[in-house]
């Protein structure tokens, strides 16, 4: 998979550039397969491919080459702000997300609901996003999330969210959503947490799955 | 791998909720509100029927709401267009993280634009209420006329909006195509379809014979839709009295081929919105 790097108007001023510099190879040679049921974690360094091969496992892109196969329907949750509006309340911007997840009315108003009992805001549920803290976006994104899930998640980095009391229910969330059989490809920094919940830890490099590892996760032991 | 969940019905239901979201949002803080989308063309209107009415305010007759139709016609089509492609940048957020139907947001923006010219068309009735002769059966042509209007500003505003994160010069350059277009559209000045379109062509051709840039310009001017379509508005609002109806032919030959060319517009988006994300 290869990304532009450079813009049309560059490429006119300098021509005299070699052609490979106008894309970045991102991904590169990668081969996956995840079964109903498993977790697995990706981890590597910055800039190693880990979004992009993520985006192209959610369909966000497509591959120059290669495929990419899904029996499931899959929910996708990228840095967890997901595009929150500023001037939006959080129940406006709740329910746009689960409108573009293409939930119907009855699935919007779970979801609604259940992100409100979860994310604990409940002063703040009826004001503008702009209103905020930061913790409390990332509350509400990672209930989000995780609230009405396709039988197949792609996270992104929804890890470290909170206070210790909140990342404790974050991780009992997660926990439920692995015992009740959901499948997901996780990409975080913190390889502790990985090992915590996945299955399987891939390690990336320059585009390139360059080892893969077994976990004993603990994750689906902890208490709801 | 966009869901399968996303429904003929469902993606109605989104277009609806989140233009209409869209639509109260866009005001929402400002102080003036709503009253901010009709500054704008009737700044423009005061200006121009300033200076226009004593040059063809006699030949044309209701000038005000001639010259007022033809702008809000006007500020329909080149405010979706510039829509469609700012759309892209405004919604960024959801087309990096969401995996929903691109075309969506084009629909979006279609109806939060034409909420808002359903808004000025409405103070247009006012107005006519007041100054003019209503006749009631040419009226049931303006649906139709809508979803022309509609259909032309999609298609030009999709194919602006597949091309114009790549050619990031897109959105400048229609900018200034757009103010030469004002022009070269009757939106001032008088416009008149004495013969139906199809016998026109045969004079066209005949001007052919001579081409200068007064002849490009007229023909330009003559043919090209947003002429038809406000010739169109105001013959059924304004000059029903005066003026025959579109024929059916008319109205089913510009239907079908509106509906074509936004029918192509959405598959080419549809097409490179793939590419959106590698773009931005």
């Amino acid at each position: 998979m290869r990304i532009p790097v450079r813009h049309l108007q560059e490429r006119i001023l300098l021509p005299h550039r070699k052609k490979d510099m106008w894309t970045t190879k991102a991904v590169h040679d990668v081969s996956l397969e995840l079964s109903e049921g498993e977790w697995v974690g990706i981890y590597g360094p910055n800039g190693c491919g880990k979004t992009t091969l993520l985006r192209m496992l959610a369909g966000l892109l497509t591959p120059d080459s290669g495929s990419v196969h899904c029996d499931t329907d899959a929910s996708c949750f990228f840095e967890l702000s997901i595009g929150f509006h500023e001037e939006r309340t959080a129940a406006e911007n709740v329910r746009m997300h689960a409108m573009l997840q293409g939930l119907n009315r009855r699935e919007t108003e779970a979801v609604l609901q259940s992100v409100y009992n979860f994310a604990g805001i409940e002063d703040h549920w009826d004001l503008p996003m702009k209103c905020y803290s930061t913790g409390m976006r990332f509350r509400v994104g990672f209930a989000v999330a995780t609230a009405a899930p396709s039988p197949l998640l792609l996270l992104d980095e929804i890890l470290a969210v909170g206070d210790a009391h909140f990342q404790e229910r974050c991780k009992e969330r997660l926990a439920h959503l692995k015992r009740s059989g959901h499948s997901a490809l996780v990409v975080s920094h913190g390889i502790g947490d990985l090992e915590r919940m996945c299955d399987r830890i891939l390690f990336m490099e320059k585009g390139q799955i360059v080892e893969e590892k077994r976990a004993s996760p603990s994750l689906s032991g902890v208490k709801e | 791998m966009v869901s399968s969940r996303y429904t003929f019905s469902q993606m109605v239901r989104i277009v609806l909720a989140v233009g209409w979201s869209d639509f109260v949002l866009k005001y929402r803080g400002s102080v003036l509100g709503y009253l901010w989308s009709l500054l704008a063309p009737l700044a423009k209107f005061l200006v121009i029927y300033y200076v226009f009415k004593p040059l063809v305010g006699g030949a044309i007759p209701q000038y005000s709401l001639y010259l007022f139709l033809g702008i809000i016609m006007w500020e329909h089509f080149t405010v979706t267009t510039t829509h469609c492609m700012s759309a892209l940048q405004e919604k960024q957020a959801f087309f990096l993280k969401i995996p929903f139907p691109r075309l969506v947001i084009m629909f979006i923006v279609g109806w939060t634009n034409m909420i808002i010219f359903l808004t000025h068309f409405f103070i247009f009735i006012v107005f006519l209420l007041f100054t003019g002769d209503i006749y009631i059966m040419p009226w049931l042509y303006v649906p139709v006329i809508l979803l022309h209007m509609t259909l032309l500003a999609l298609g030009v505003g999709m194919l602006l909006a597949s091309y114009c994160l790549k050619y990031r010069d897109l959105l400048h350059l229609w900018g200034i195509l757009s103010q030469v277009l004002f022009w070269l559209t009757p939106i001032t000045y008088a416009y008149k379809l004495d013969t139906p379109i199809s016998q026109q062509w045969r004079s066209m051709l005949s001007m052919m014979y001579h081409p200068s840039l007064h002849t490009a310009f007229d023909l330009f001017v003559q043919f090209q839709p947003l002429s038809l379509l406000i010739y169109d508005m105001r013959r059924v609002t304004l000059y029903a009295a005066d003026l025959a109806f579109p024929s059916v032919a008319h109205i089913g030959g510009v239907t079908l081929l509106l509906t074509a060319f936004c029918t192509v517009a959405a598959v080419i988006f549809q097409r490179r919105s793939r590419y959106f994300i590698e773009e931005y």
